[in-house]
């Protein structure tokens, strides 16, 4: 499939008067095809709003290109486009009642009336509107013109649809059906669309693929099940999952057929060669240090495990149990969907396997194993 | 006696009533989480309890005396409000060490305590920064170590984690409890989290429409709640809420969910004829392969992965809509279309459609332990 959005190696330098420049994107390139969705996700000053901004046009580039639906855009106005825009900070007329608001995004086309009071319609019910349609946006709460402002972007017809947290100030009752409707939405209808989200949960909820950013660089664009099957590096394994990855500095050792990973101030776990591959081995090379890291969900808790933890913490949510036990100085947690009867003080036994384990180089903190299987 | 006792307590701005007739116990060395949505007065019985508003009505005990009249300075408690009130012109150092000067403690020994916490809190690298130095997350926990330095016995916290980032927060929420349990003080945790109430608190006191609406264990509350406005509060996502007409159908009692016929244990057979709210909680939905008397035949219109989970957006007959949720990982995600739908019965709840109290069956079935 074509790409529909492709940025090529796009640089954003903002220069706030009378302080040092901000590399705020940095040789960003990536691809959205046709009908997929698209998360830019990782904290604030990352450089995902700055690149929703830019694909938008309401930003320039530095330095790189922007083409959506094979034409360049980066130096067209935003109206020019194509994109239909949800804003964080709502940004609906204020002299336009909701449904004027939503209508007036759609006056440009060539629709009839009754075509427009039908889609106006249709969207206000998917994102549970229609109640206060013939209100004016000051008299309505945040949420509600967060939910506006995205029926205003999704009620157009547009080569991409870009939105800006767009469910951040909802009512969290809402916001698990509201992303199962919206996924069906852009799905049944193709809608490309990229939107920034600081919450991986939004994230992994809504998008087919998602891109970590950090300091402005591209961390990893992929999957959510790759991202955390196969995190590219440390900053990744330690930011995606909740909770995100256990990881230890080891060092490592042969004994026999064994490979063994001391843990600084911890325990060793040893894995024969049977368990990790040659191709593991391998990679390790002659590292005399790595970085271990294995996901809480993946911990194994109870007997015929081969070590021992005292637990710190045992915390039911209703549905999961979550068990922070004191390792190496630091905590090892594991959750568990069954409900973990342990006291704090007690000793469990726990333990890795070898397909659960990832290995990082500890200076370049990129990936090297995944598994049974080299990055 | 309970070390805070808090008795038909009430307190009014102007016309607005926030706080109705509010009576809460909290036992000596026990983690009470206040847990409600914006707006339902939790601030406002932090500062009935640290003096600086006096209630309109009612009783506060403190230690087993009346401490109704007392000045805040009187009352011996420990505090970390949402706004941090740190002094902008000293040091964070100084700032949690404030709390033990005043008290004339010797000076290595203030030096030392001051490290101790700031290391459980990780701000030991920023003690020597001013306020305005900090992060919103890290005056909140310099604000939270001045209350915790002084080992305060009686220890009010309000939302102390709201404006850290999500992976600290998720640190902070394990070790917390255990850091207060050492101090042995007796603690009223305000959050508005349903997760953080239900990790860090040994119990959690629901406050709605300016009562307590239910004082009961985390596990108690998820799974035996008094009313819809409580079960609502918790779950990720939250449950589901379907209108049904309990029937007695050969001499046991029946609902309809989706078209499909559900029996309910015969403990259910009082609610036959009233009008009622089926709550399921996603986690208590499930798919079957095969149609089978009381399955409901569903639409599975999206499936969005959920924090190691699959939250499943169904659609059932007459349009109405149903989330379920499946743990752990699958090797093919589901494909959307035709499924068939299961109930957990052992997790059904019931809620009377007028008052919205959950009916609780004779064997208590619904809360299990």
């Amino acid at each position: 499939m074509s790409a529909s959005l492709s940025i090529q190696a796009v640089d954003k330098i903002y220069h706030p008067r009378g302080r040092s420049a901000v590399h705020a994107v940095k040789a960003l390139s990536m691809d959205v095809a046709r009908g997929e969705i698209v998360a830019l996700l990782g904290s604030s000053g990352c450089g995902k709003t700055s690149t929703l901004r830019m694909v938008a046009g309401f930003e320039d580039v530095s330095a790189g290109a922007i083409a959506l639906a094979n034409r360049r855009v980066d130096r067209l106005a935003p109206a020019a486009r194509n994109v239909a825009m949800a804003f964080e900070g709502y940004s609906l007329y204020p002299p336009l009642t909701v449904r004027e608001n939503i209508a007036f995004a759609l006056k440009r086309g060539r629709l009839s009336a009754s075509d427009v009071a039908r889609r106006v319609q249709q969207m206000a019910q998917l994102v549970e509107i229609e109640s206060i349609l013939d209100r004016y946006p000051n008299s309505i709460s945040g949420g509600q013109q967060q939910r506006a402002s995205l029926a205003r972007a999704l009620v157009r017809d547009a080569d991409l649809y870009a939105l800006d947290e767009p469910m951040g100030q909802l009512e969290p009752q809402l916001r698990a059906v509201l992303r199962g409707r919206l996924k069906r939405l852009l799905k049944d209808r193709a809608m490309t669309s990229i939107f920034v989200t600081h919450d991986q949960t939004e994230a992994n909820a809504l998008a087919d693929r998602i891109a970590v950013m950090e300091g402005g660089v591209l961390q990893q664009f992929a999957t959510q099940h790759d991202l955390k099957e196969r995190p590219a590096n440390l900053y990744v394994a330690t930011f995606i999952g909740e909770p995100p990855m256990n990881v230890f500095d080891t060092s490592v050792t042969r004994t026999g057929d064994q490979t063994m990973f001391q843990l600084d101030n911890g325990p060793s776990f040893g894995f024969g060669d049977n368990e990790l591959g040659p191709e593991v081995r391998q990679t390790i090379g002659s590292r005399r240090k790595v970085v271990i890291g294995v996901r809480p969900h993946r911990v194994v808790l109870g007997g015929g495990c081969g070590e021992t933890a005292r637990v710190v913490s045992n915390q039911w949510l209703g549905d999961q149990s979550h068990v922070a036990m004191a390792v190496a100085g630091k905590l090892l947690v594991a959750v568990s969907h069954a409900r973990v009867r342990a006291a704090i003080g007690e000793s469990v036994p726990y333990g890795l396997r070898a397909q659960d384990l990832h290995i990082f180089d500890p200076d370049t903190t990129v990936a090297l194993a995944h598994g049974a299987r080299a990055a | 006696m309970a070390q805070i006792e808090i008795r038909n307590l009430r307190k009014s701005f102007k016309q607005d009533a926030v706080l109705k007739d509010l009576s809460l116990n909290v036992e000596k060395g026990e983690i009470v989480a206040l847990f409600g949505p914006s707006g339902t007065g939790k601030t406002v019985l932090l500062r009935l309890l640290a003096g600086i508003y006096p209630p309109d009505a009612g009783t506060i005990g403190l230690r087993g005396r009346d401490a109704s009249g007392s000045p805040p300075e009187q009352r011996g408690i420990g505090m970390a409000f949402q706004n941090f009130a740190l002094f902008p012109h000293m040091t964070a150092r100084d700032n949690i060490a404030s709390a033990l000067t005043a008290r004339k403690a010797d000076t290595a020994e203030i030096a030392r305590k001051v490290d101790a916490v700031a290391r459980l809190l990780k701000i030991g690298h920023v003690l020597n920064h001013s306020p305005r130095e900090l992060s919103n997350g890290q005056k909140q926990r310099t604000a939270l170590a001045r209350a915790l330095v002084a080992d305060p016995d009686i220890l009010l916290l309000d939302d102390p984690l709201r404006n850290v980032d999500a992976k600290l927060r998720y640190e902070m929420r394990l070790e917390l409890p255990a850091l207060l349990k050492r101090a042995g003080s007796t603690v009223l945790y305000v959050t508005q989290d349903f997760k953080e109430a239900m990790a860090l608190g040994d119990r959690i006191a629901v406050l709605l429409d300016g009562e307590i609406a239910q004082c009961d264990t985390p596990e108690r509350i998820y799974a035996a709640p008094v009313s819809i406005g409580v079960a609502r509060l918790f779950g990720d996502p939250t449950l589901n809420l379907v209108e049904v007409q309990p029937k007695l159908i050969d001499g046991a009692p029946e609902i309809v969910v989706g078209g499909a016929a559900i029996r309910l244990p015969e403990s259910y057979a009082a609610t036959c004829g009233g009008h009622y709210m089926l709550g399921l909680r996603p986690e208590s939905l499930y798919l079957v392969d095969q149609e089978a008397p009381g399955t409901i035949a569903a639409d599975l219109v999206a499936v969005t992965p959920l924090n190691e989970k699959s939250v499943l957006l169904f659609m059932i007959e007459g349009g109405s809509e149903l989330l379920a949720s499946e743990a752990g990982d699958r090797d093919e995600p589901r494909r959307t279309g035709p499924a068939r739908l299961a109930v957990d019965l052992d997790a059904v709840l019931l809620f009377e459609r007028g008052s919205g109290r959950r009916f609780v069956p004779a064997d208590n079935f619904g809360a299990r332990p």
